[in-house]
């Protein structure tokens, strides 16, 4: 007698766990234009990679003589997979079953996604769906679990760890609340899906209930939420881009700590040289100018991956390439309340120094900073707090730093855009001081402005002498900046840097003084 | 049709179309006054200006509705 009535069982079991929340399940879910948990972990990975672990994990109805009678496989499904052939771990809420709050077995393999991450030193793509515990337990209202023990590990540890260790991305690919939402945002990098996704600490029923409030889950939690306010750092239009934006991410980024990210070959040459960067600058100090058209044509063509474009607006983050190496990219946008530190805005550029660090991914520093932003909202928004937060951060960072002054580099607030040894270039537009001499002269010459007989016209002769001060000559010649460059000639000197500090890059593998909370 | 929504708010320093003038991509429209800079909105398509729901010197807030673009 041989083993095949077993492995027919198996056979059948891992049958059963495809069948998912059952065929109606599938359609209805289907018929809200969203994905199934298998089908969005199928078109994350490449074709055929997808290696499921637990498949036969689940609830299992035995009759009288023991056989099976049904089987409710997990609402967790979990995996590794591959994404442009470099290995993953990556899992999903099941929302065909139970809405994706979790089974018992579907909570034991959500769970161990991190650990698995942290175990094989692999990045971790969460794909959520789903809310979290139920007040009937896992086991639904009749069930007897039991309440966890004491001495259970501290349950977000591995969460943390996960952060600490291995790249994490998640995506919000419909609505996703309690404990879900906040795995979500426990990454890296997060993407929600405007036409799917809602994000809710508590759905609507539960905040009328408590709250008296009556909202929509749009209007609790939709993309115009929380692509505002930081919660997830990128919208996408639907979820097939959601796992796009997710594997561009991942492109970037190395498999753990203890390792470099993937250099790629590079077609755009380091000496390519831009001329529309000589007039890009306007002298005229009051008019914008487009900092994402500068990081566009620095960096390699088409590689720049914005992240947190919707909030802290004031701040440019993402990842680009530099001849094939990867790097953050932080830059000021003169377009949004002129560039200056907000509080969400350091709190962006915060988390995004702290990516850089976990990942040892040098940053190229795009600097056209004005301050700190001043006025009554600021101070009820603790900026100066907030900001001083991302001051510090950049101090303490070891990743090798180049910044170019590009424009306005001013007060406490410029500090966070250097970092400790960083290389530093000045185009002929940077200006610096302790600040903007618009301010600055009204309050420092008040009453020799006052007592003058135009104070009008001596006001304005005392900005066009200071400014003549802050030009970046003087700071060259005091060997305050590395160089004074050509705009045109910026890819070149950073592709410079960036074959110059290779060497350096081995060392700074393995864990860091800080780490990356959410 | 292009709806242009304000990046921020702030006061408009000019206004630089109007409605039934035709325009270019890359066209500067208006220009806000944003914290003592200037910012200036172009043209995302080239076309018919069909409405300008601001004039120069008011008040604006994020988001509000400032120009209608027809192809």
């Amino acid at each position: 007698m041989n083993w095949k009535a077993e492995t027919d069982e198996i056979a059948r079991r891992r049958q059963l766990a495809l069948e998912q929340g059952g065929t109606d399940a599938i359609a209805k879910h289907h018929g809200k234009g969203k994905l199934t948990i298998r089908e969005r972990v199928d078109k994350l990975l490449d074709p055929g990679s997808f290696e499921e672990i637990g498949p036969t994990a689940g609830a299992a109805n035995y009759n009288e003589n023991g056989e099976l009678d049904s089987f409710d496989p997990a609402n967790f499904v979990l995996g590794f997979g591959r994404v442009e052939g470099r290995r993953i771990i990556v899992g999903g809420e099941d929302f065909t079953m139970r809405g994706g709050s979790p089974s018992p077995a579907g909570l034991r393999k959500s769970i161990y996604a991190e650990e698995l991450a942290v175990q094989y030193k692999l990045p971790l793509v969460r794909l959520h769906e789903g809310s979290g515990g139920s007040v009937g337990g896992t086991s639904g209202k009749g069930g007897a679990s039991l309440p966890g023990p004491v001495n259970a590990p501290a349950r977000f540890r591995s969460v943390a760890e996960a952060m600490a260790t291995v790249p994490v991305a998640t995506a919000a690919l419909g609505a996703v609340a309690g404990l879900p939402a906040g795995r979500l945002v426990a990454s890296h990098f997060s993407v929600m899906s405007k036409a799917t996704a809602q994000i809710l600490t508590a759905g609507p029923a539960v905040v009328a209930r408590a709250m008296g409030e009556q909202k929509t889950k749009d209007e609790l939690g939709g993309w115009k939420v929380h692509t505002k306010n930081g919660t997830v750092d990128n919208g996408a239009a639907d979820e097939t881009e959601c796992l796009t934006q997710i594997r561009r991410f991942l492109s970037f980024m190395p498999p753990n700590i203890e390792q470099l990210a993937p250099v790629i070959d590079c077609d755009d040459p380091v000496d390519r040289t831009d001329e529309a960067l000589l007039d890009i600058i306007p002298r005229d100090r009051r008019q914008a100018f487009d900092m994402r058209r500068i990081i566009r044509s620095v960096f390699d063509q088409e590689s720049f991956f914005e992240m947190g474009a919707g909030y802290g607006r004031s701040q440019i983050t993402g990842l680009a390439r530099l001849n094939g190496q990867p790097v953050g990219v932080w830059a000021n946008n003169c377009k949004f309340l002129a560039g200056s530190m907000t509080a969400d805005g350091a709190h962006k550029a915060r988390r995004f120094m702290e990516l850089c660090e976990t990942f040892s991914l040098p940053i190229a520093s795009l600097v056209d900073e004005p301050g700190f932003m001043i006025g009554s909202q600021a101070e009820r928004e603790a900026t100066i707090r907030h900001g001083t937060s991302a001051v510090l951060t950049a101090a303490m960072t070891t990743v090798p730093w180049a910044s170019i002054m590009i424009r306005r580099s001013f007060g406490v607030a410029q500090a966070a855009h250097y970092g400790p040894n960083g290389y530093v270039l000045a185009w002929p537009s940077a200006e610096s001081g302790p600040l903007p001499v618009e301010g600055g002269v009204a309050v420092a010459f008040q009453r020799e402005i006052a007592a003058a007989p135009d104070p009008e016209a001596r006001r304005r002769e005392l900005e066009e002498e200071l400014s003549a001060r802050q030009s970046p000559f003087p700071r060259a010649e005091a060997l305050g900046v590395h160089d004074l460059i050509d705009p045109r000639e910026t890819r070149t000197e950073l592709c410079r840097w960036v074959d110059r500090i290779q060497p350096l890059l081995p060392a700074l593998l393995g864990p860091t003084r800080f780490s990356i909370r959410p | 049709m292009i709806k242009i929504e304000l990046e921020t708010g702030g006061s408009v320093w000019k206004v630089l179309t109007k409605p039934g003038q035709r325009v270019e991509a890359g066209e500067i429209l208006f220009i806000l006054e944003v914290m003592k800079m200037e910012v200036p909105y172009e043209a995302p398509i080239s076309g018919e200006v069909l409405a300008v729901h601001f004039s120069e010197g008011d008040a604006v807030e994020e988001d509000q509705l400032a120009v209608e673009i027809a192809e």
